[in-house]
């Protein structure tokens, strides 16, 4: 996998010639997102993986007939949409799964829920007193190391010293 | 809701013949995005490559397609 950012459109163009390196990469893009969606809504993480799998065979089947302003982002987000609510209505179909399908639907179409499901969404913020333990947090999630920021930032610190005092220098020169 | 009332309602908005009020309820609940616990690293990137697997075994394209091995000096070119 390569670290320069590729965009879809290029990836979609790569597609069409038969590169699976693109397609991974589209993969490894959109596959979490579209799998939490569908966990979300059908409570079923065996539903969720065959629709995700479902997704991407169909992308690969039909990559040498993509058109030209094939937008990705559009296209995984009517397929999912879809997919979820005809994985709902084979269940509900099934009799013996609907006895525990029941106890989540009431919950999730009851009218309270979906009004709250029209509000604009909203960011939950946490107050940190210490700035270091923000820092700290956040390298976290991304992996990196604290001891890797407190060397970037000491590196940081001497290269702006050794530069202001170069630029003092010169300035005094002149 | 009664699974027998929203099996019929998804059945209309498959075949495109529910009534608007019908349509909108369920786009609504397909919009509703409350949180949820997201996974592990570990456990995303594992089933990442189940995931991948499947597929690679669905469509069998590494069979047609088979990776060709990059050379020394594109895999450090990748690096950067």
């Amino acid at each position: 996998m390569s670290r320069i950012f590729t965009e879809d459109q290029v990836l979609i163009d790569r597609l069409g010639i038969n590169d699976t390196d693109a397609f991974e990469e589209l993969y490894r893009r959109y596959w979490y997102g579209l799998y939490r969606y569908c966990v979300k809504k059908l409570h079923s993480e065996k539903d969720a993986r065959i629709i995700v799998r479902d997704i991407f065979v169909a992308i690969w089947e039909k990559r040498e007939t993509l058109p030209v302003s094939f937008s990705i982002s559009k296209y995984l987000y009517e397929e999912v949409r879809n997919k979820v609510v005809k994985c709902l209505n084979q269940k509900l179909a099934d009799a013996n799964f609907s006895g525990c399908v029941e106890q989540w639907l009431d919950t999730e179409f009851s009218v309270q829920s979906l009004q709250a499901a029209r509000m604009p969404v909203k960011k939950e913020y946490t107050f940190i007193n210490k700035p270091s333990e923000l820092i700290r947090q956040q390298t976290g999630q991304i992996g990196i190391e604290h001891n890797t920021i407190d060397s970037i930032k000491w590196m940081f610190q001497s290269l702006t010293t050794k530069l202001s005092l170069n630029h003092l220098l010169s300035y005094t020169k002149n | 809701m009664k699974p027998e009332i929203l099996h019929r309602k998804l059945e209309r908005y498959i075949t495109g013949k529910s009534m608007p009020a019908e349509t909108k309820q369920i786009q609504t609940w397909l919009s509703c995005t409350s949180p949820d616990k997201p996974l592990t690293p570990e456990e995303k990137s594992l089933l990442e490559l189940e995931i991948l697997q499947e597929l690679q075994a669905h469509t069998a394209y590494p069979l047609f397609y088979p990776k060709k091995n990059k050379s020394w000096w594109q895999k450090i070119t990748a690096l950067f």
